[in-house]
């Protein structure tokens, strides 16, 4: 317990070098003496000055530094089973029972042999069959030029410029994908729209291609073309709905499949990707390791078995 | 991306799609099969249909995937569940066992499964025959019997290999749960440790307080 007997040792030598009157000088009247540092004593003290490890104290380790991996994890596939796809198919199928087949979806998820830093594959890819059918597109152009006239024959919802702005800054927004005509940029620019259209991803920018000189071919890209980009090293993907066959879901892969490709070729030489396994799953089953190959392994089922309603 | 084991353990459930109760192949007179329930909600005996659907439907589509199994869930309690078997006299309908016959040309119907009532049972064709199992207030097995009684199907079973696979699983959950329990033991010995522990520094500290 902390008394004041820990003090008296200094308090008394303090007593002593005190002089007996009270001082004239006014540094010295403002604070009393025993309250200013002592040299040489407590201040300058540490604690386990010595060096010695402290009596029943536990030394604590050195944090092991974590090993850090440059690339993503990859498997040994060789053990693990690998389907068909009619095979997964019917497995979907049978997982997905009395689920409404146009809510539904076929996902793949492309797994690559890659380092964690340095370019991801990113694209947009038009689908033999398109998964979403709900695609309204608005097009940002100059009122009623002859781009505004096409883009509203192609199925364009919202044309316009000022007037769509000011739709958009009201919150009506009738569309769900936005591009802008190259003649139409610095309005767009000027209209500072990047806070409302940004989190919902509409914000059309060169990089994603949804700037354009060339509204027809942008517009017939968009309507079915859907984005993919890797993501801690998978890319990831809706390829159909459940109602698909399985020769429309065949189409719908490989298309996927050689796109992807394409852009891995497409990334500088020195970047090393590989695909390495590709998994197709639907909304509510498991996942199915795809062997690239077709036909159902069980030679009672044929693909006219695996379609129709559910 | 989850690992390959953690997917591997998911896909030996395949095992329990193939087999189990309602792993069946329905005989060729079964064109279709209709069921209607009250989904969200699981009061008025409209459980036994929910777990039949969870449980043995998907089994049952595994086995006969040509066979449309369109189910109506919907929100009115007071509508009995049923379950309606669609049949046909004549041999002419694809069926798993049977690789000669094609499967329907024609559809019967278009109609599919739907969460929002909309997928009302259909009328039989001219050459359908119509037979329904009253579901409510029934359990899913008992359900599973009647269905296996009306239509006459013929249950499927696991090949030896298969039935090692099984018990491999089996096996596999019941060492999963004597471990489970000895980890619970564990921790919850750890924690109440940890709490009487607690209890006595902040005894000891209240002590020091009141003392000073």
């Amino acid at each position: 317990m902390a008394t004041t007997n820990q003090f008296l040792a200094s308090m008394a030598r303090l007593s002593l070098s005190a002089p007996s009157r009270p001082c004239t000088s006014p540094a010295i009247t403002s604070i009393p003496r025993f309250l200013l540092p002592l040299p040489g004593h407590a201040s300058s003290q540490s604690r386990f000055a010595s060096g010695a490890p402290r009596a029943g104290g536990v030394k604590k380790k050195d944090e092991k530094k974590k090993k850090t991996h440059k690339s993503y994890r990859s498997y040994d596939l060789s053990d693990q089973e690998q389907f068909s796809l009619c095979d997964a198919i019917r497995y979907a199928r049978a997982f997905e029972v009395g689920h409404p087949p146009n809510v539904v979806k076929y996902d793949i998820a492309v797994k690559l042999r890659t380092v964690k830093n340095g370019p991801m594959v990113r694209n947009r890819i038009r689908l033999p069959h398109p998964v979403k059918t709900d695609i309204r597109v608005g097009v940002i152009c100059p009122e009623d030029s002859p781009i505004a006239v096409e883009a509203r024959q192609l199925g364009a919802v919202a044309v316009g410029e000022e007037s769509l702005f000011a739709s958009i800054r009201e919150g009506k927004m009738p569309f769900n994908r936005l591009i802008c005509h190259a003649d139409s940029e610095a309005a767009l620019k000027k209209a500072n729209l990047g806070k409302i259209l940004g989190p919902r991803g509409m914000m059309p920018s060169q990089k994603m291609k949804t700037i354009t000189g060339n509204v027809r071919n942008t517009m017939r890209e968009l309507v079915g073309a859907d984005e993919y980009r890797e993501r801690a090293g998978v890319v990831r993907m809706a390829v159909g709905q459940l109602g698909f066959t399985p020769q429309m879901l065949a189409d719908n892969i490989k298309a996927m499949m050689k796109h992807v490709k394409n852009d891995i070729a497409a990334l500088e030489d020195e970047i090393d990707k590989k695909i390495e396994e590709v998994v197709l799953h639907s909304t509510n089953g498991p996942g199915f390791s795809l062997d690239s190959t077709f036909k159902p392994t069980d030679d009672k089922i044929t693909p006219e078995h695996l379609m129709g309603p559910m | 991306m989850p690992g390959v084991i953690r997917r591997l353990h998911k896909l030996k459930a395949l095992l329990n799609v193939r087999h189990g109760p309602g792993a069946a192949i329905l005989p060729p007179q079964v064109t279709r099969i209709h069921m209607e329930y009250a989904g969200p909600s699981n009061e008025l005996g409209h459980m036994g249909p929910k777990k039949f659907l969870r449980e043995n439907l998907p089994r049952l589509k595994y086995w006969n995937p040509a066979t449309p199994m369109i189910v109506n869930r919907h929100n009115d309690n007071t509508i009995a569940p049923t379950l309606t078997i669609y049949l046909r006299d004549e041999d002419s309908h694809a069926r798993y066992d049977d690789s000669t016959a094609g499967p329907d040309k024609a559809p019967t119907s278009t109609l599919s499964s739907a969460w929002d009532g909309s997928a009302k049972a259909p009328l039989p064709a001219d050459n359908e025959r119509t037979v329904t199992i009253e579901m409510r207030n029934q359990h899913s097995s008992v359900i599973l019997k009647e269905f296996m009684e009306k239509t006459r199907a013929v249950p499927v079973f696991p090949t030896p290999r298969e039935q090692a696979e099984l018990d491999d699983i089996e096996a596999l959950r019941r060492k999963g749960e004597v471990d489970r329990e000895t980890v619970r033991k564990m921790r919850e010995a750890q924690k109440r440790e940890q709490a009487l522990m607690n209890q006595a520094k902040s005894e000891a500290a209240a002590f020091k307080a009141s003392t000073m």
